[in-house]
């Protein structure tokens, strides 16, 4: 197995609260791999472990170990801002800046130092393409991000995302705020991203999950209770309580 | 690989963690100093302020000899003897006539403004309630000098001829009254719209409770809402006498400067501390000059016990929290 | 049927209406006043002209007469000299005493060769125009003519004589121009200071503090300042500020720099404030998408935060200058109450608040140009206020 991702026991307290509980997971490169469970269960938690946005969490305390490409991220001296150009994020709600749609895609890039125009013009004009928007918006471009809808909000979102090339794309319920139609695009978007980029995305639908995903694991209350190749976990379990949950007996 | 891809991948390996780092901290560091800069013109106020004032007190002020506190602090004569030569200052006078002016003030823009805020709040129709609020925002926003220019051009007019109605020769209307009604207009607009909040916040479902038990509108306005009110209400005195205890150029157009007191009839000329701190500074040297220092220091503690000891009758008498 | 509970329903009602309608008549009873007593000296002369009247004594040497005739478009009250080519007219000064105002001067007119008897060596031409007050025209063969007797009698005493011996006159002065570019001044060096401070104050207050004691006491020794009357200011501003710009810049007295200091403190918490509020509504979604997307702190802040912040802290900067034009009492201490026409920021000169205040402490106090002055005033801090509001509207919108 070719894992990107190696995290081992992994525990995460807020306070005296324990969100995660002796994680240990390997995640497949370029692969779609989905976590579920119910609401509270730290899969949002374990998805933000992984680029190290709980960083901004004051009261949040990490131990164990995770190993992107063989390396621990959470040791002091690990270049974070680094790593977020590797491991890039996508939220429940669109939030593009408000600024431009261009600038919106270019923000990774310059924040990086990248000035030159040219490089900025192409880099923009591909992540747009490679997420499906490019031909709504060619004509608008230099218009405000927010004029979109919310289902081109969210893939100007992954545009974004997208626009620094990084190996792995996070997704925390990306189409939770969005309609049926919007969704389908997004999840045939993931369908085309996953032969270049490594995805995990948390969702709440479980049909989601088996429609999208080649792993899914499943967390509850702070525990990954079973990790499997998708079509398994939803055939065959192994686990009670993951037949419970998916069976729809509670959640 | 495409030449995009190649160009990212210098710039994402880059070891830029040092320098971001670095930069970020750089930043940190001087926003922290403006804070502290911010923070600390307060301190900077009350120990220059406290070295100023306290000068009189305990230097010989070149030869004519230090001011003595208590009866700085007592006396109803604001100089015996002539200025630069004669240390006998004393404002216990002015002391009382400022806090007796900013309760009077207080006496008339408390109930009008309340009263205002619960008509904008609970009574008026939609349009008349923003046109009020308007009206209050703009009373707000217009400077104190224009509410001297007001006072001194019309106010003045008539509590002269008021006080020739009652057969009293006013300084030309300057006088405890009308500092007083000038003060009232200027902490009316901070009284309304600080209630006019706290009698909005009031929960909705004690008025209908009262409602409910077949109270009139009116009796439910007065009766549970201002009272459910209080604290907030109280709040806005607390700010109104502040506003009323430090205004300065406005009273000193009106208070008619009275040098010995103090001035307890409404026609009477008067003097506050601050119009006592403007008047005929000339001089940038001398006891003089100073002197204003420790007016201005004396100013500062009667607002801060003023507000300590409102603030201690609110947390007794107010039960219910407004935010 | 009115029963007594009616009727105590009915006096409360009452009471409260007319508690209601106070501020609407108080607010128009002082744009009444404010615009009654000083509209009729506004005009755009008052604006540009200088407070302080130049005062000359002019002399005249062998006049040549071209003798040009009345242009017809001059008023009926405008008396004219032909000999002299220049017509006068009876006016008031802004205080109401009689002045003799110059009306028109022709292009050729002898008295154009006038000159400054108090430097005789030199007889440096002095530029008479219209506008000018005269005030006195003195001769070698009869009675001096005087502003008393008006400008028909001056005109026909000119009129008939061929010699002037001395021409005493003036500008007209009494305008507020240096008291408006102090102001302008004034707005614009406080600005400069106040808002870089103010601003990252509030950035590291809301962006970059960890919650503990020192960032807690930071925070209420702000708040203090606003509880300071503007008075106290005043002083700091005496105390502190005066003498830092004496020591360090040509300035010997209080000064537009001293002011400006001193209404920076004033500012800073109002400056603050209204970053902070508007900061705090700028999404934390749009953090943690910049942090996510590799950038730093810095970039975070500068790029997304600080420019979503951009209306409020546009706002917090309106509301300031409506403070700095309104304020008084602070400036009298810190800048001085010198009404003065040529402007310097280390130089004294004083503001259109601080001039009401030494117009209405004059005796006696010059209600009407006080009231011109407060008209001015007035215009621009409601101007800025309802802009404010408009702001505010857009960018509730907004998020």
């Amino acid at each position: 197995m070719n894992s990107i991702f190696e995290i081992d026991n992994l525990n995460l307290h807020y306070d005296d609260f324990q969100a995660l509980k002796d994680i240990n997971i390997r995640i497949e490169k370029n692969k779609v791999t989905a976590l579920i469970g119910p609401s509270g269960c730290g899969k949002s938690t374990f998805l933000r472990c992984l680029n190290r946005m709980n960083d901004l969490i004051d009261s949040c305390k990490i131990t164990g170990e995770i190993e992107f490409k063989e390396e621990n991220i959470y040791t002091s001296n690990y270049d974070v801002i680094s790593l977020r150009t590797k491991v890039g994020m996508v939220f429940q709600k669109p939030n593009p800046f408000p600024m431009s749609i261009y600038d919106n895609v270019a923000y990774g890039p310059r924040c990086q130092g990248i000035k030159d125009k040219n490089i900025l013009d192409e880099i923009v004009a591909t992540s747009l393409k490679s997420s499906a928007l490019y031909e709504e918006v060619r004509d608008r471009i230099k218009e405000s991000a927010l004029s979109l809808s919310g289902g081109q909000q969210q893939r100007l979102c992954i545009a974004r995302a997208i626009a620094m090339e990084p190996e792995v794309i996070l997704m925390d319920e990306p189409t939770s705020a969005l309609d049926p139609i919007a969704t389908l695009r997004i999840e045939e978007l993931m369908n085309e991203l996953k032969k270049k980029y490594t995805i995990i995305i948390v969702t709440h639908s479980m049909h989601q999950a088996a429609r999208i995903s080649d792993n899914t694991a499943f967390f509850l209350m702070g525990e990954l209770i079973e990790f499997d190749k998708t079509n398994k976990i939803f055939t065959t379990p192994k686990n009670q309580k993951t037949e419970d949950y998916i069976t729809g007996r509670f959640g | 690989m495409s030449t995009i891809t190649r160009i990212l991948n210098r710039y994402k390996n880059r070891r830029t963690y040092n320098k971001k780092e670095f930069v970020d901290k750089i930043v940190r560091v001087i926003f922290m100093m403006s804070t502290i800069l911010s923070a600390s013109f307060i301190i900077i106020i009350i120990i220059f302020i406290s070295l100023k004032g306290l000068t009189p007190f305990v230097t010989s002020n070149s030869g004519i000899g230090s001011v003595n506190i208590i009866s700085f602090l007592t006396g109803n004569v604001w100089l015996t003897g002539t200025a630069f030569q004669s240390s006998l200052y004393s404002i216990g006078f002015i002391i009382v006539n400022t806090l007796f002016i900013a309760f009077l003030s207080l006496l008339i823009s408390m109930p009008v403004g309340v009263l205002t805020a619960l008509f904008i709040a609970k009574i008026a129709s939609r349009r008349i309630s923003e046109f009020l609020r308007i009206v209050v925002e703009l009373l707000a926003s217009i400077p104190s000098i224009v509410y001297g220019l007001f006072g001194s051009g019309v106010i003045l007019i008539f509590v002269y001829n008021l006080a020739e109605a009652f057969g009293i020769q006013s300084r030309g209307g300057n006088s405890v009254l009308a500092t007083v009604l000038v003060l009232a207009l200027m902490t009316l607009p901070t009284i309304t719209a600080i209630s006019e909040v706290s009698i909005r916040s009031v929960n909705k479902d004690i008025e209908q409770g009262s409602l409910a038990l077949g109270a009139t509108r009116t009796q439910t306005n007065f009766k549970v809402i201002l009272m459910s009110a209080k604290s907030g209400i109280f709040a806005s005195a607390i700010l109104g006498i502040g506003r009323a205890l430090g205004e300065a150029t406005a009273v000193s157009l009106v208070a008619g400067n009275s040098k010995s007191g103090p001035s307890l009839g409404v026609f009477d000329i008067t003097s506050t501390l601050t119009s006592t701190m403007l008047e005929g500074l000339k001089e940038t040297t001398g006891i003089d000059y100073d002197i204003r220092f420790s007016v201005g220091l004396v100013l500062m503690v009667v607002i801060l016990l003023t507000n300590l000891i409102l603030n201690y009758i609110k947390k007794k008498v107010g039960s219910i929290d407004v935010k | 049927m009115l029963n007594k509970r009616n009727i105590i329903d009915i006096i409360y009602q009452v009471i409260t209406y007319l508690a209601a309608s106070v501020g609407v008549i108080a607010l128009s009873m002082i744009i009444f006043f404010v615009f009654s007593n000083g509209l009729k000296l506004l005009n755009f002369g008052l604006l540009v002209n200088d407070y302080h009247a130049e005062f000359y004594n002019g002399g005249i040497d062998d006049p040549i007469f071209t003798f040009s005739h009345r242009p017809i478009s001059l008023d009926d009250k405008v008396f004219y000299s032909q000999k002299w080519g220049i017509g006068l007219v009876d006016s008031k000064d802004r205080e109401g005493n009689p002045i003799i105002i110059i009306e028109y001067i022709s292009g050729d007119s002898p008295l154009l060769e006038i000159y400054d008897k108090n430097n005789e060596e030199s007889k440096e031409i002095i530029g008479i125009d219209k506008g000018f007050l005269v005030s006195k025209i003195s001769y070698y063969d009869k009675n001096t003519s005087l502003t008393m007797y008006g400008a028909e009698s001056m005109i026909n005493d000119i009129e008939s004589t061929n010699e002037i011996r001395e021409i005493v006159f003036s500008s007209l002065g009494g305008g507020i121009r240096g008291s408006i570019i102090t102001t302008l001044y004034l707005i614009s060096i406080t600005i400069i200071i106040a808002l870089p401070i103010g601003i990252s104050t509030a950035i590291y207050l809301n962006e970059f503090s960890s919650k503990n004691r020192l960032t807690s006491l930071l925070r209420s020794l702000i708040e203090t300042l606003t509880g300071v009357p503007s008075i106290i200011f005043g002083l700091l501003g005496l105390a502190v500020f005066v003498p830092l710009t004496i020591r360090f810049s040509e300035a010997t007295s209080a000064n537009i720099v001293s002011g400006s200091l001193t209404l920076s403190v004033i500012l800073l918490p109002i400056i603050i404030k209204s970053t902070e509020e508007s900061l705090k509504v700028v999404p934390d979604s749009f953090r943690s998408a910049s942090l996510a997307l590799g950038a730093n702190h810095t970039q975070t802040t500068l790029k997304v935060v600080l420019p979503s912040a951009f209306p409020g802290i546009m706002t917090g900067t309106l509301l300031a200058i409506g403070r700095i034009i309104g304020e008084s009492a602070a400036l009298i201490f810190a800048i001085g109450t010198a009404v003065k026409d040529d402007i310097s920021i280390f130089g004294k000169s004083t503001t259109l608040s601080v001039h009401i205040w030494s117009l209405m402490k004059d005796e006696p106090a010059n209600i009407e140009l006080a009231s011109t002055i407060a008209i001015v005033i007035l215009l621009i801090v409601l101007t800025l206020n309802i802009i404010v509001k408009l702001i505010s509207k857009r960018f509730i919108k907004e998020f």
